[in-house]
């Protein structure tokens, strides 16, 4: 029981994928309106707002975005750490600070879009 | 760990595996830690709507010159080789395809190569206004 573990675990492959799988379909459309299409040469608070209130597809869209992203990126960089085979006391104390960092800036990340629905 | 391990094990592990699959996972990993980084000046921007159209119209404005938009193309190249290379990896993880790795990185690198192509029509005309 106290042999190291070096892997990331099934659970952290398994939703690296599927967040994978969500982030490439937010990642298409989210491109494709801000610099592939018609209009994307203008963003401002009038346009955008307009937009992600067109319809309630777009709340769900970036609420769904925004933790997907954030998990992923935090999840590969837990990956990378992991590839050195840190101590066991290190890994606690930095999966610590990758859940605290992932859990504020998901709420940072919504909290700076909710003006946008509401103005 | 040092910084330098980061590269230090790349360059190892590509001295000793000079494949496609050495190549493509030097390149995940690179974009990946990049677009993280990205993130948080990302949100940072954004937020500035917490004060008003003003100050949100005030942090777009100063985003339009040309050296920004040729960073943004960057940034748009940076995602297609990461969500490709993720695609490829995820496509051999759950449908069994890794013996077809090699195939599926040059099927990649031509899907890259369309991207690339579409990214310089769309931002050249903002780049080169």
């Amino acid at each position: 029981m106290t042999e190291k573990r070096t892997t990331r675990g099934v659970y952290g492959w398994f939703l690296q994928r599927i967040t994978g799988l969500f982030l490439a379909f937010f990642l298409i459309v989210h491109l494709n309106v801000m610099h592939f299409s018609e209009g994307s040469l203008e963003i401002d608070f009038a346009s955008v707002t307009a937009r992600l209130q067109s319809s309630p597809f777009w709340a769900a869209f970036y609420i769904l975005f925004i933790p997907s992203v954030v998990f992923h990126g935090l999840n590969g960089i837990w990956g990378i750490y992991m590839d050195y085979r840190p101590g066991l006391r290190a890994k606690k104390s930095v999966l610590f600070i990758l859940w605290l960092l992932g859990i504020a800036l998901t709420m940072y990340g919504t909290w700076g879009l909710i003006p946008l629905f509401y103005a | 760990m040092k910084i330098s391990d980061f590269w230090m094990s790349m360059i190892k592990e590509w001295k000793r595996n000079p494949n496609v699959g050495t190549f493509s996972w030097i390149l995940h990993r690179v974009t990946g830690v990049l677009l993280v980084l990205y993130l948080f000046p990302h949100f940072w921007s954004i937020a500035s709507s917490r004060w008003g159209a003003g100050a949100f119209d005030h942090k777009m404005r100063s985003y339009e010159t040309p050296l920004i938009k040729f960073f943004e193309m960057g940034l748009v190249l940076l995602v297609a080789v990461h969500m490709i290379n993720g695609l490829r990896i995820t496509i051999a993880d759950f449908f069994f395809l890794t013996k077809s790795q090699r195939a599926l990185f040059w099927i990649g690198v031509v899907l890259f190569l369309f991207v690339l192509a579409a990214s310089i029509l769309a931002f050249f005309p903002k780049i080169f206004v």
